[in-house]
């Protein structure tokens, strides 16, 4: 009786042991976050938005293996702790991502932005040599109240540019320059009105 | 005795493992549906499934985890106790409302795509009016500023509605709405009077009247219609010829004060026929009238124009081309305007209204505008 009375509190310790030792990689589970969090505040959801979502996914199946571990006697947190482990790996990697795609984002937007001034300019020049005959005077006038509308745009690019919305800006600098573009063929055509 | 239990335990044991190892090599491949699930996972969120299908998409996810789970579960048995025909059935059920939920995607993506594209042709047909107007009306000012910006937010939009940002368009849609709307508001502003019925028809009095004078006396007289653009010369109070016209900037705007670009309205005199003129031929009217004086007056008055403001002067019919941008004057093509100097003799009435026409051209663009 004594005997298995002994057995019986060893065995109980030995559970509690096994129990009590596997405690939730809560650490590991924090530097999972953390690196996550820290790959959003690069811009992640921007310039990086499949590898963030593989990321959540990924920390999120590994959650999912906590809790299921953390239902069970024998808790194994192995697996959930490798899940973990490579999530952060995985997250840093994505960080260092993503300061390249920034700044080619960054050089696409100061591009559309300067390909648009280039046209915005080019459009400004001929307006200003084209001759204000009889046909063309009104259009003139309207048109350059038209590159004063565009001028106002591009002053939005670069604000755009400031606030690191790149793509939005690039967006807009494509646009203007499209827009100036139908300007300078506007004027060339009021010149040939004058010509003719 | 002892040695040969050991004996038999290790050939167990190493049989054991063996058996384990090549059931293990021949264990079954875990089944393709489970990389297509994932796979699809990835493109239904790519394509917008978290925005489009919000619901359908969270209950897919639960579905996928689910699956998943299943998968795992299998994986962790020996080779060749492992069964994937659950996992495999898990899988298709899964991948199948992945099907369907993609077909929802592509469906609600085209009506939203339709909605936005109709919102975008409305503000269009506005913008187009608007344009034609401020065009119209020579406008060099806000409005016409405003309607380039709007011009390229519409490109933007466009731009973003072929990338599927369908949001960013609408965004963008609306941001040039409001620029449409004050475009609209400085056009109107400037244009009331063109809708005042009650204006129309003092207009459209002065008109009569002049016509009705110069058949009673037999004498020439001018009416000049600003919105028409149109000169008529009357003879003994018929029509003798039509000429078009070009004003200013403002020249819809009935004249108060020097350097506002204004084309005077009211009843004026031929009072000098200037030739040659800076612009060709030209009929010098004797503006400002008296009642062009007392409006002036008033309006300094009321402070409405500073005290240094003068009243202006030199108003004149004259040639230099009806396409050119007068400072108020009106301006006729050369070879019209020797036709028109040829026939005025000093002391012609001239008679300058807005319009005459109670459904003029802009209020149909308004109208068509407001439809």
């Amino acid at each position: 009786m004594k005997n298995l009375m002994r057995i019986s509190v060893l065995g109980f310790l030995v559970v509690f042991l096994f129990a009590s030792c596997a405690k939730q990689p809560t650490q590991q589970i924090d530097e999972a976050k953390a690196a996550i969090d820290a790959v959003v505040k690069a811009g992640g959801n921007i310039y990086a938005k499949d590898e963030l979502k593989k990321l959540n996914d990924d920390l999120k199946a590994a959650m999912d293996e906590v809790n299921a571990q953390s239902k069970k006697l024998f808790k194994k947190y192995g697996p959930a702790k490798e899940m973990l482990a490579k999530v952060k790996t995985d997250a840093e990697a994505v960080q260092a991502l993503i300061p390249a795609r920034k700044e080619e984002a960054k050089n696409n937007a100061l591009n559309a932005m300067n390909e648009a001034k280039a046209a915005f300019e080019e459009a400004k020049a001929l307006l200003a040599k084209a001759p204000k005959g009889k046909g063309t005077k009104a259009d003139i006038e309207a048109m350059k109240a038209d590159l004063a509308g565009i001028e106002a745009q591009l002053a939005e690019v670069q604000t755009a540019i400031d606030g690191e919305d790149y793509f939005g800006a690039s967006e807009k600098a494509a646009s203007i320059k499209e827009k100036a573009g139908a300007i300078t063929e506007q004027v060339k055509a009021a010149i040939a009105k004058v010509k003719r | 005795m002892k040695l040969r239990a050991v004996q038999i335990a290790l050939v167990i044991i190493v049989q054991f493992s063996l058996a384990v190892l090549t059931q293990n090599c021949t264990a079954p491949p875990a089944p393709s549906e489970v990389n297509k699930a994932l796979a699809q996972d990835q493109d239904l969120w790519r394509a917008g499934a978290s925005f489009f299908a919000a619901d359908e998409y969270e209950n897919y996810r639960n579905m996928l985890v689910q699956a998943r789970k299943v998968y795992e579960k299998e994986e962790l048995k020996v080779g060749y106790f492992r069964n994937y025909e659950l996992v495999k059935k898990e899988f298709a059920v899964v991948i199948r409302e992945g099907e369907r939920i993609q077909s929802l995607i592509e469906i609600r993506k085209e009506t939203l795509s339709g909605e936005i594209l109709k919102e975008k042709t409305d503000l269009y047909s506005r913008y187009e009016t608007l344009d034609n107007l401020s065009l119209e009306i020579n406008q060099r000012g806000l409005s016409r500023k405003n309607l380039a910006q709007v011009d390229v937010m519409f490109k933007e939009a466009e731009r973003l509605m072929k990338r599927a940002k369908y949001e960013e368009a609408r965004a963008k849609l609306k941001a040039a709405g409001s620029l449409l709307n004050q475009a609209e508001l400085i056009l109107k502003k400037q244009l009331e009077r063109y809708m005042d019925l009650q204006q129309i028809a003092y207009w459209r009095k002065l008109a009569q009247q002049a016509i009705e004078k110069s058949r009673e006396t037999g004498e020439t007289a001018i009416l000049v219609s600003k919105l028409e653009k149109k000169l008529t010369l009357y003879k003994a109070g018929l029509r003798v010829q039509v000429y078009n016209i070009g004003l200013g900037f403002n020249g819809l705007s009935d004249k108060l004060h020097a350097g506002d670009d204004a084309t005077p309205e009211g009843e004026y005199t031929v009072i000098r026929k200037v030739s040659p003129s800076s612009f060709g031929k030209a009929l010098l009217i004797n503006y400002p009238n008296e009642q062009d004086i007392r409006k002036f007056n008033e309006a300094k008055k009321r402070g409405y124009i500073t005290a240094s403001t003068r009243i202006g002067g030199l108003i004149e019919i004259h040639g230099g081309g009806k396409d050119g941008l007068t400072k108020g004057c009106i301006a006729l093509d050369d070879r019209e305007m020797e036709d028109l100097f040829r026939r005025i003799p000093v002391g012609t009435q001239v008679t300058i209204v807005g319009t005459t026409d109670p459904n003029n051209k802009i209020i149909s663009m308004l109208k068509k505008e407001n439809r």
